[in-house]
C-alpha cells in the first residue's frame, strides 16, 4: 500500500510540469489553433538566460526570475511577431512546421552559446531536498513545481473566463474576421498570448533547472505536455492539468507495476487510444465553426 | 599531326616528371590525413571534448615536427551521436578526402554504424570511445581497442565492492542499450563466480526523465550496493533521488562518469563517495605525463572555453598507442605497416593502462582489445578524487 501511494504521490509532482507544458500549449491553440512545438525550447531558453544571470551576472534569485519571465513574455510576443505572423496564410500543417523549425533554431542557440555540458541552476530550495511523511516521499521542488501548476491553472482560467483581454483572446480564436469587426486588434492579441504561453512554458523550465540543465533538458516534459495537452482537449486549461496528473500518476503505476521499460511510452499509447475513441478529447467542449 | 605528336609528347613527359606521389590512401608526403566523428552536439554532447582532446594532440604533435617530417591533418565532424550522420560523414570523408586511419569516436551505437564499412576497407581504427565488447568480439584485424571494456569494469567494481567492502546485496541500474547490457553482464558474471546473484536489475531509458520509479525498485531489493550503468544524467538524478528517499546505498559506477568536478558540480555535492572505474590517469593527478599535457597541450592548444576535464584527457589517452605505432611505422608510412607497428605494441604505457596487442588471432580477443586494466577511485566532496586501487589487471 505504501508503494501504491507513494507512485501515485510521485505521479502527481511529476505531472506538475507536464501540466505547466501543456498549459502554455493550450493558450496559444486556443487562440491561434496553432500547436506550439517550439514551447520546450522557448521555456529552455529563457532557463539557460536566468542561469546566466544567477551565474555571471550574480543577481539575486528574486531579481533573475523576475526578470526571466519578463524575458519570456518578450520572447514569446517576438517569436509571433518576427515569425508566425509573417507566414502568409498558412495551414495547421505549415505552422507545425514553422514551429519544429523555431525550436530547432532554438535548440542550435542554446547549444551553441551555453555549451552542451550538463549545469544546474542555483536555487533557494536543493533539487533533491524532500518532505518525508510517515514512509512517503515529496520533494520540496515538485511540491513547489505543483503549487506552481495549480495556482497558474486557476489564474489562467479566470482570465480567459473573466477578464476582457481573456474573453477578445477566445474570440479571436473563434472568429478572427468578427473579433477584428468589433475592434478587437487581433495581432497584438495574438502577440500577447504567445507572451503568456511562454511565461507559463518558462516556469516550467526554471523548476526543472535546479535539477539539471542541457539542451535537451525540455524534450520529455514538452513531448509529456503535449500529450496532456491532447487527452485533455487542447482547449480546456483544466482538461491539460487534469491530463497531465493523470499521465503522471498513470506512468509511476505502470513502471511500477507492469514495465519500467515501457513507462515513457505509456503517454503516447495512451494518446492513440484517447485520439480512436474521443477525438476532442476528455475535456474539451468542442466549439463548432460554420462554415 | 607533328602538332598532336608534340601534345602526346609533352603529356608523356609532364607524367615522368611529376613528383612520385604517396600510393597509401591518406598519405602524402607532408601529410597523414587522420579522421574521427564526435557529437559536439545533440543529446551526448559533453563528450564531445574527446574528439577536440585529439586534435589539440595532433596540434601538439604537429608543433613539435610532426611524423617523420609529416603533419597530422585532422579531419573531426560532428555527428551529434546518430549513426547515420556517423556513417554518412564516415563516408564522405573517406572517399572524398581518403583518410589514412580513423581516430578514436564517441559512441557504441556509432561506432557500430561504421564498423564493418571501415573494416571491409581495411581502414585502420585505432581507440574507439566506449567499451564495447563489439570492439573485439570478434576481433577485426584493423580494430584496435585501447578504452577498458565495460564489462571488466562492472567485473573490478563488483569485485571490489565484495572482497573490499563485504557487500551482499548488489543491484544494477543500466542504460537499456548495449552500453548498458555490458555493464550489466560484468556485474552478473562477477556475481556469479562469488556464488551471488544481481538483486535488482532496472533498466532506464534514454527518455526517461524521472527515475523515481526506478529508485523505487532498487529501494525495494534493499540493495547496500547500486552500480549505475547510465548517462550522466541518470546517474546524478538517481543518487539525487536515493537521497531524497533516505535510501542510501554505496553507489558505484562506470568511466563514463568519473568526471567527478563535473558530477559534483551538477548533483550539488551527492556524487561525494560515489565510486567509479576509469581508464587513465586523472586529470589534477601528479602522474607527470599527464601534468605534460596539461602544459603543453591544453595550455597551449585548447579553446578558451575548453575544460581540462577526463573526457577531454581521454582523447589523448585512446591515440596515444596510435602516435606510437605511426612513429615506428618510419617515414615509409603503410596501413600495413601501421597495423604491424600496433601489433608490437606490448607494454606500452602512456597516461592510460598498460596497452598489449599481439598478432592477429580471430580467436583471441586480446589481440585487438589493448587492455584489461582498470583503477577505482572514489569522488571526496570538493570534485577532487582518491585512488581506492592501483591497476587492476583482469582475467
Amino acid at each position: 500500500m505504501v508503494d501504491f501511494i507513494q507512485m501515485v504521490v510521485s505521479g502527481v509532482a511529476v505531472g506538475s510540469s507536464y501540466a505547466l507544458m501543456g498549459l502554455a500549449m493550450v493558450i496559444i491553440y486556443k487562440t491561434s489553433e496553432v500547436p506550439n512545438f517550439a514551447q520546450g525550447e522557448m521555456a529552455l531558453v529563457t532557463s539557460f538566460v536566468t542561469m546566466m544571470l544567477l551565474t555571471t551576472f550574480g543577481y539575486p534569485v528574486w531579481l533573475a526570475f523576475c526578470l526571466a519571465f519578463v524575458f519570456a513574455a518578450a520572447l514569446g510576443a517576438f517569436l509571433e511577431f518576427a515569425v508566425l505572423r509573417r507566414a502568409k496564410n498558412p495551414n495547421i500543417l505549415g505552422t507545425i512546421v514553422i514551429t519544429i523549425g523555431l525550436e530547432m533554431v532554438l535548440l542550435g542557440l542554446v547549444s551553441w552559446k551555453f555549451g552542451a555540458e550538463q549545469k544546474t541552476m542555483p536555487f533557494p530550495i536543493g533539487p533533491y531536498d524532500s518532505f518525508i511523511i510517515g514512509d512517503i516521499f515529496i520533494a520540496k521542488l515538485e511540491a513547489l513545481t505543483l503549487v506552481s501548476a495549480l495556482v497558474l491553472m486557476a489564474l489562467l482560467f479566470f482570465f480567459f473566463r473573466y477578464s476582457r483581454l481573456g474573453l477578445a483572446m477566445k474570440a479571436t480564436q473563434q472568429n478572427p474576421t468578427a473579433a477584428k469587426i468589433v475592434g478587437i486588434r487581433t495581432n497584438r492579441i495574438m502577440m500577447m498570448t504567445w507572451g503568456i504561453s511562454s511565461v507559463v512554458g518558462a516556469t516550467a523550465g526554471l523548476l526543472i533547472s535546479p535539477v539539471i540543465m542541457h539542451p535537451f533538458m525540455m524534450w520529455d516534459p514538452m513531448l509529456k505536455g503535449f500529450a496532456a495537452a491532447v487527452m485533455g482537449g487542447m482547449t480546456s486549461l483544466p482538461g491539460a492539468v487534469v491530463a497531465a496528473y493523470m499521465l503522471g500518476i498513470i506512468e509511476n503505476l505502470f513502471g511500477g507495476y507492469v514495465s519500467i521499460e515501457f513507462k515513457s511510452v505509456v503517454a503516447f499509447a495512451i494518446i492513440v487510444l484517447v485520439l480512436c475513441f474521443k477525438p476532442s478529447g476528455l475535456f474539451a467542449r468542442h466549439y463548432v465553426k460554420k462554415v | 599531326m607533328k602538332k598532336k605528336m608534340m601534345i602526346l609528347g609533352c603529356m608523356i613527359l609532364m607524367l615522368f616528371s611529376a613528383p612520385i606521389a604517396w600510393t597509401e590512401e591518406g598519405v602524402t608526403d607532408t601529410e597523414i590525413h587522420i579522421g574521427q566523428w564526435g557529437p559536439q552536439t545533440g543529446p551526448a554532447a559533453a563528450w564531445g571534448s574527446v574528439a577536440r582532446g585529439t586534435g589539440d594532440y595532433f596540434k601538439w604533435i604537429n608543433a613539435t615536427g610532426g611524423i617523420h617530417g609529416r603533419k597530422i591533418v585532422y579531419h573531426m565532424f560532428d555527428d551529434g551521436y546518430n549513426p547515420a550522420k556517423t556513417k554518412a560523414g564516415v563516408k564522405e570523408l573517406q572517399e572524398g578526402t581518403g583518410i589514412f586511419a580513423w581516430a578514436s569516436g564517441v559512441g557504441t551505437s556509432p561506432g557500430l554504424a561504421v564498423k564493418d564499412y571501415l573494416m571491409e576497407r581495411k581502414v585502420p581504427w585505432v581507440g574507439p570511445a566506449a567499451g564495447s565488447l563489439h570492439w573485439v568480439s570478434p576481433p577485426e584485424k584493423h580494430l584496435f581497442a585501447v578504452y577498458p571494456l565495460y564489462y571488466n569494469e562492472a567485473r573490478a567494481l563488483v569485485r571490489y565492492a565484495v572482497e573490499d567492502m563485504g557487500k551482499k546485496r548488489v543491484a544494477v541500474a543500466y542504460l537499456n542499450d548495449e552500453y548498458g547490457k555490458n555493464g550489466l553482464r560484468g556485474a552478473i558474471e562477477e556475481l556469479e563466480a562469488h556464488g551471488m546473484e544481481v538483486v535488482a536489475q532496472v533498466p532506464v531509458e534514454q527518455t526517461d526523465s524521472d527515475v523515481k520509479p526506478h529508485v523505487m525498485q532498487l529501494r525495494k531489493s534493499d540493495a547496500d550496493m547500486v552500480l549505475l550503468w547510465t548517462t550522466v544524467s541518470h546517474a546524478v538524478r538517481i543518487v539525487g533521488t536515493a537521497k531524497a528517499m533516505n535510501f542510501t546505498p554505496q553507489f558505484m559506477s562506470t568511466s563514463t562518469c568519473s568526471d567527478f568536478p563535473l558530477m559534483n558540480h551538477i548533483s550539488k555535492g551527492l556524487w561525494e563517495g560515489v565510486i567509479c572505474a576509469t581508464f587513465g590517469e586523472l586529470p589534477d593527478s601528479d602522474h607527470p605525463g599527464m601534468q605534460q599535457y596539461k602544459k603543453e597541450v591544453f595550455d597551449q592548444f585548447a579553446s578558451k572555453d575548453e575544460r581540462w576535464g577526463m573526457f577531454y584527457a581521454a582523447g589523448i589517452i585512446f591515440i596515444e598507442p596510435m602516435i606510437e605505432a605511426l612513429k615506428n611505422a618510419g617515414p615509409d608510412l603503410t596501413r600495413e605497416k601501421f597495423v604491424t607497428e600496433m601489433e608490437k605494441l606490448t607494454g606500452f604505457k602512456g597516461v592510460g593502462p598498460e596497452v598489449n596487442f599481439k598478432p592477429f588471432d580471430p580467436n583471441d580477443m586480446y589481440s585487438r582489445q589493448g587492455t584489461r586494466q582498470t583503477f577505482l577511485v572514489q569522488c571526496l566532496a570538493d570534485g577532487k578524487a582518491e585512488k581506492l586501487t592501483d591497476w587492476i589487471t583482469l582475467d
